[in-house]
């Protein structure tokens, strides 16, 4: 295109942008004060009526409008609370034996939005999956499940199947990510290190009962034998499995996708991933 | 399992179909990588603690004393429909849960609390001396089946309780209570008496 082609070479041969080289866009200087009224500019009163405006967003004496509106107590940190809409083992259990789920991978929350039987929008402050009870009693699928918020029943019904099951937080942007990988891939960002928990869930995620990303191993092993005992099942011995490996794979904490670092472009048209080589942007994204 | 993963100091994906990647220990690790955090766990979470298990199993065969760890598969759990209001769904759904089990052959139970377990729980024992435990307390079996196991071990804990010798500081605690006790009840028969003397009046011998 010749405006294109035009802007470039302006770009090419003109000098560099410098105080001595800037102005101002047409028509902003110049600009007259409104001499009218009682409260008009430029040259009038004694002492050229300094202080003569009111505050701003006074209205000459009526409520004004940014006094207007109520405040309720009910949607006080409304924008702070996390949601994490629902997915029960009974959808899990149905998408597994339709095959619409691999097993024999992790399952993740990208794995789970791309069935599109859960919408996840960052945008209404959604942090990810909570898996719930319902279907526990015919849940059977052996699977390894990352998930962001469950309960210990749902937790018990993915352990007596024979898999695992684990909590882990993803910030906003993450989540954005993860929802839908393409759209975020085109975008040509890098892959962006997964946040800690904010303090109102991290006690949440540090807790073995739960399964938390954070919570000591050792702990965990424990919590899975008393819940097994409390609800009367028996752990499968994992050496004798085939599937351990997969089984037993987790993230780190700043990971987002098995495979990919934090600070990688994936570059999905000539199918490259570009990984960064400062010293600076490694340290950033490795710490 | 274990072992191997600590010693060789490598960990295998699969990250593809049917190929196996060996990766270096580190795949990704940030600073809060869970090996960091906590550098004396093992990051093997999923096998049972061996170590505890023995334990466990070890004070059982010795007969001391029930340390809470209930074998499942020397249960007999069945499964039935609940009763009870609920329409489609408490018609359909098998949620009660009957768990039984022999006492004298159970090795998990320690002998002297069998006997103390068999008087204190009679009517729920079978002429075969099975004891049987029933739950249709919630909608789901899985809690119903952990409702039955609750009440069990509480049986067995009640049952185990050893009769023992009460320590120095109970006794100590005993007779400062009973010592003050008595005090109470001797002030209450001095003013009562006093109460019954004003009663009489003035007599001879008094001002």
């Amino acid at each position: 295109m010749a405006s294109v082609e035009k802007a470039l070479s302006l770009l090419k041969n003109l000098p560099r942008v410098n105080l001595g080289n800037l102005k101002p866009l047409p028509g902003r200087r110049g600009k007259k004060p409104d001499r009218r009224g009682q409260h008009g500019g430029k040259n009038r009163g004694f002492g050229d009526g300094a202080n003569n405006l009111p505050r701003m967003g006074f209205e000459g004496g009526n409520v004004p409008f940014y006094r207007r509106m109520p405040v309720e107590p009910y949607y006080k940190d409304h924008a702070f609370r996390k949601q994490y809409p629902p997915l029960s083992l009974l959808q899990l259990q149905r998408l597994v034996d339709l095959g619409r789920i691999d097993t024999t991978e992790p399952i993740d929350l990208t794995t789970l939005c791309n069935t599109k039987v859960i919408t996840v929008n960052p945008h209404l402050k959604h942090y990810g999956i909570n898996l719930t009870d319902e279907g526990a009693d015919i849940f059977e699928a052996k699977v390894n499940i990352e998930i962001q918020w469950t309960n210990e029943i749902a937790i018990a019904a993915i352990e007596k199947s024979g898999g695992t099951i684990t909590t882990k937080f993803y910030d906003l942007q993450c989540i954005d990510a993860m929802v839908n990988p393409l759209l975020f891939f085109n975008r040509g960002i890098p892959i962006p290190r997964c946040k800690l928990p904010s303090m109102d869930v991290i006690e949440y995620y540090s807790d073995a009962k739960n399964r938390g990303y954070l919570a000591d191993p050792e702990l965990i092993r424990q919590a899975r034998i008393e819940l097994a005992q409390k609800m009367g099942y028996n752990l499968a011995d994992p050496s004798q499995d085939p599937l351990y490996e997969m089984l037993t794979k987790r993230k780190d904490p700043r990971q987002i996708w098995f495979g990919l670092s934090p600070g990688w472009v994936v570059n999905l048209k000539h199918k490259t991933v570009l990984k960064p080589n400062d010293p600076e942007l490694i340290e950033y994204y490795q710490s | 399992m274990f072992s191997r993963l600590a010693t060789s100091g490598f960990r295998i994906y699969s990250s593809l179909r049917n190929t196996v990647v060996r990766l270096p220990a580190a795949g990704y690790q940030s600073q809060y990588s869970i090996e960091k955090l906590y550098p004396n766990s093992s990051l093997d979470f999923t096998s049972p603690n061996f170590k505890v298990h023995r334990q466990l199993t070890h004070t059982q065969t010795e007969n001391d004393k029930f340390s809470g760890y209930i074998p499942v598969d020397e249960l007999d759990v069945r499964y039935s429909r609940s009763s009870g209001p609920g329409g489609q769904n408490v018609n359909k759904v098998s949620t009660k849960v009957e768990v039984r089990f022999h006492v004298q052959s159970a090795s998990w139970i320690p002998d002297f609390a069998k006997e103390i377990l068999l008087q204190n729980e009679q009517t729920r024992i079978t002429k075969d001396g099975f004891l049987v435990v029933r739950s249709e307390k919630t909608r789901k079996q899985m809690l119903n089946q952990a409702d039955c196991l609750e009440k069990i071990r509480s049986m067995i804990w009640r049952a185990s309780i050893l009769p023992r010798e009460p320590t120095e500081e109970e006794i100590a605690i005993m007779e400062k209570r009973k010592s003050r006790a008595k005090q109470e009840i001797l002030r209450e028969k001095r003013a009562h008496s006093l109460k019954k003397r004003m009663r009489e009046g003035p007599g001879m011998n008094s001002l």
